[in-house]
């Protein structure tokens, strides 16, 4: 009895895992994209993503269908990404600033979009409209059909990535980019361009988790997104930092830590326990499940100049 | 700025340019604050100026208890408003109300009181400190000689030796009693309580649990929630499975709706009964947002501090609430009935009227007439321009705001009653605090 009963918690949990995975996916492959390209710590990519619920829930309050406000969303994330890189950080890296600047530009950054946000829309709570949706019973775990969309909308964005990175020229220019932008440059790759559109297409996914995120927390606020931030760069350190695919294992797996964390343990402990699981595999693999070792964090000057 | 200085600026790194604009803006609001008269820190010195009186709404403007802030500016806003109107105190012919951020944090709080109490003009009163930052906070306006009027809920304010510490609304374990007994009243006997790991959520938990327990009910599951955390559907399945009658709830409003319409999803919706925390508009609308605005009317009730909804004060309060012609959070209706905006307009009130009582700004002296102000028995006023019209006179004075009636303790507490409102703020049940013995 004990047994079974201890056997339906899990798969319950797994189940609410993956719906938190899913979001944390998407947020940290996009995290992760703008690393691996450009080695800048985006620390605003939480308040990126708040800004892009607003943008989503403007248009969703303007009538619009749920499909147009992802739309929006994306839209928002990919531009304020855009515009965040090439006028906020770019001069500043161009400038030989170091490592411990940037990250204090980077927060700056995420200070400002915050509190542009609090002072735009105001100390108050937003929920976007959606249609009634029903509950279903999946393996044991009980999601509403949102969440499974959730899990879909997940699913195909990982998919589409894999095959951006993998089959297009412009994957692989990211990819050699990535890996070593000096030799990308000397084998005639536009490394600036690669890097805006890196930051473009990661931002688009910061905005469809910001989205996401914010569908399935039911309501949100100015400090919504930063509020993910930590468990998006964990995630994204867990695969191994520039790493997509890493990015995707490591969502997975602190995801579904955390909810059955919750479930056979009390709730304030979640996360604690999801952090210690990334520390110890960070101790025993410090790139990360999936990342290769290196000897030292630099920061790219050159990829963007 | 001349074309050569700027040349130069434009040549430093830009780092060094972000260090130096926050420079001169620091530089700037220091010389900009300077012009008081000495604020907190020249408690000692003699009332000669006439320059603006400050009040301070120091409470949490940010973070997940960014709704406390507004609430508090509701009050304090249209009460310097209409202390202007009335003249002013003494030779100062204009006040102010300024929000402060405390952040909800006592790391962030502590440096913002410091930088309240060094750079604020003539700094006369605190609408504040909230729960969250109370503990870390109150000595340093303390010290500083400011009189401060919390709604910190916690129950260790309740025998407060701070000489300027004055509360006028019931603390927290007082609220855990009241939700205790109505649950006990409504017939529940299996009731779950959920409550955030902030500060401020910690006063009520042990008094609702203690109280219930007393009345014959049990508590099923006692959870205790990391907030704002993208879901807690494990929480919810653990909370569902032993089938409470109904929760006890205090989170904050991103965190309550996401697990109650994740209760709504998983389970079915229970009646929620929530502490004075909850009963806050941007909690209601969070929350109202996440399960309907129907399901929050029907299933929700939330205890706080009793105010009357009727009489003079509160007809005043409503005057000059509307009247406000800034600082007030729109729309302005929602803080019409909302107790700790109230309180924040009598405590606003009764340190202009202690200062007038007094003849003093100083507030080493009037702190000791905000008594005086309140004590029953004589010519009862509502708001400050009647109360300074009965002093010009040459009256004693009973002030009686739109809380009701204050009666200071020892500790300078004046514990009032509770009521237990639905979402609309139609109130359901009202308890003294004789009633609440019953569950302590």
């Amino acid at each position: 009895m004990f047994h079974l009963v201890f056997a339906s918690t899990l798969v319950e949990s797994v189940g609410f895992g993956l719906v938190t995975a899913s979001i944390l996916a998407i947020a940290a492959v996009g995290f992760t994209l703008q690393f691996g390209v450009s080695n800048m710590l985006n620390l605003a990519y939480g308040d990126i993503m708040t800004a892009a619920a607003f943008g989503a829930y403007e248009v969703n309050k303007a009538g619009a269908p749920l499909w147009v406000s992802f739309i929006a969303g994306m839209a928002t994330g990919a531009v304020t990404s855009v515009l965040l890189h090439r006028y906020i950080y770019r001069p500043f890296v161009r400038r030989g600033t170091q490592l411990v600047g940037l990250v204090i530009v980077a927060l700056s950054a995420a200070v400002i979009i915050q509190n542009a946000l609090l002072a735009g829309f105001g100390a108050t709570f937003f929920t976007l409209k959606l249609p009634h949706t029903s509950t279903v019973h999946v393996a044991g775990a009980t999601l509403t059909v949102l969440q499974l969309v959730i899990i879909g909308i997940a699913v195909a964005a990982m998919l589409a990535v894999d095959a951006m990175l993998r089959r297009t020229r412009l994957g692989k220019a990211m990819r050699a980019t990535s890996g070593n932008p000096a030799l990308a440059r000397a084998c005639g790759i536009n490394t600036n361009r690669v890097v805006d559109t890196a930051w473009l297409i990661a931002g688009g996914l910061c905005g469809l988790a910001g989205v996401l995120l914010v569908l399935n927390t039911a309501s949100f606020e100015s400090t919504t997104g930063s509020d993910f931030l930590v468990i998006t760069i964990a995630a994204a350190m867990l695969g191994g930092v520039g790493q997509a695919y890493g990015a995707m294992i490591g969502a997975v797996v602190l995801g579904v830590v955390t909810e059955v964390a919750a479930a056979y343990t009390r709730s304030s402990f979640k996360e604690v326990i999801a952090f210690a699981v990334l520390v110890i595999i960070v101790l025993i693999r410090p790139q990360g499940m999936f990342g290769q070792p290196v000897t030292a964090l630099t920061m790219n000057k050159e990829v963007v100049n | 700025m001349n074309r050569l200085v700027l040349r130069n600026m434009l040549r430093l790194k830009p780092l060094a340019c972000l260090c130096a604009t926050f420079a001169t803006v620091f530089a700037l609001s220091a010389c900009g604050s300077s012009g008081g008269s000495g604020g907190g820190g020249s408690a000692g010195s003699p009332d000669t100026g006439t320059d603006t009186l400050t009040f301070a709404a120091f409470n949490t403007f940010s973070g997940p208890n960014a709704t406390f802030g507004p609430e508090q500016l509701a009050g304090c806003g249209p009460a310097a408003q209409a202390i202007v109107a009335a003249g002013g105190v003494l030779d100062h012919k204009t006040a102010v109300c300024n929000p402060e951020d405390s952040r909800g944090d006592p790391a962030d709080a502590v440096p913002a009181a410091q930088q309240v109490i060094a750079t604020s003009g003539h700094l006369v009163g605190v609408l504040g400190p909230g729960s969250d930052e109370a503990p870390a906070t109150i000595p340093l306006f303390n010290r500083s000689h400011i009189p401060m009027f919390s709604d910190a809920g916690q129950g260790l304010f309740d025998k407060s030796t701070f000489k300027y510490f004055w509360r006028i609304l019931p603390a927290d374990d007082a609220v855990g009693y009241a939700m205790a007994l109505y649950a006990h009243q409504q017939g529940y006997t299996r009731v779950a309580s959920v409550f955030g790991t902030s500060i401020g959520a910690q006063g009520s938990a042990p008094t609702v649990a203690a109280g219930f327990k007393k009345l014959g009910g049990t508590i099923t599951t006692a959870q205790l929630l990391a907030l704002d955390q993208s879901s807690y559907r494990s929480e919810v399945a653990q909370m569902a499975a032993a089938k409470p009658q109904a929760i006890f709830i205090e989170l904050d409003p991103q965190t309550a709706a996401t697990y109650l319409s994740e209760v709504q999803q998983l389970y079915h919706q229970v009646p929620i009964i929530g502490t004075d925390g909850t009963t806050q508009p941007p909690w209601l609308k969070a929350v109202a947002g996440a399960i309907g605005k129907t399901t929050v009317q029907k299933f929700y009730v939330g205890a706080q501090p009793y105010a009357p909804t009727t009489g003079p004060a509160h007809k005043l309060w409503l005057t000059q609430l509307h009247g406000a012609t800034s600082g007030v959070a729109k729309p302005v209706s929602q803080w019409e009935n909302d107790s700790y905006s109230e309180a924040a307009w009598d405590a606003t009130n009764i340190i202009a009227l202690a200062m007038e009582l007094s003849k003093s700004t100083n507030p080493i002296v009037y702190n000791t007439y905000i008594t005086k102000v309140t004590s029953p028995g004589h010519v009862i006023v509502h708001d400050f321009a009647q109360g300074k019209a009965a002093i010009l006179a040459g009256k004693a004075i009973t002030y009686v705001g739109t809380t009701g009636p204050i009666t200071f303790d020892q500790y300078q507490n004046s514990p009032g009653s509770f009521e237990i409102n639905k979402s609309d703020a139609s109130t359901v049940k009202t308890y003294s605090a004789a009633d609440l013995q019953s569950a302590k």
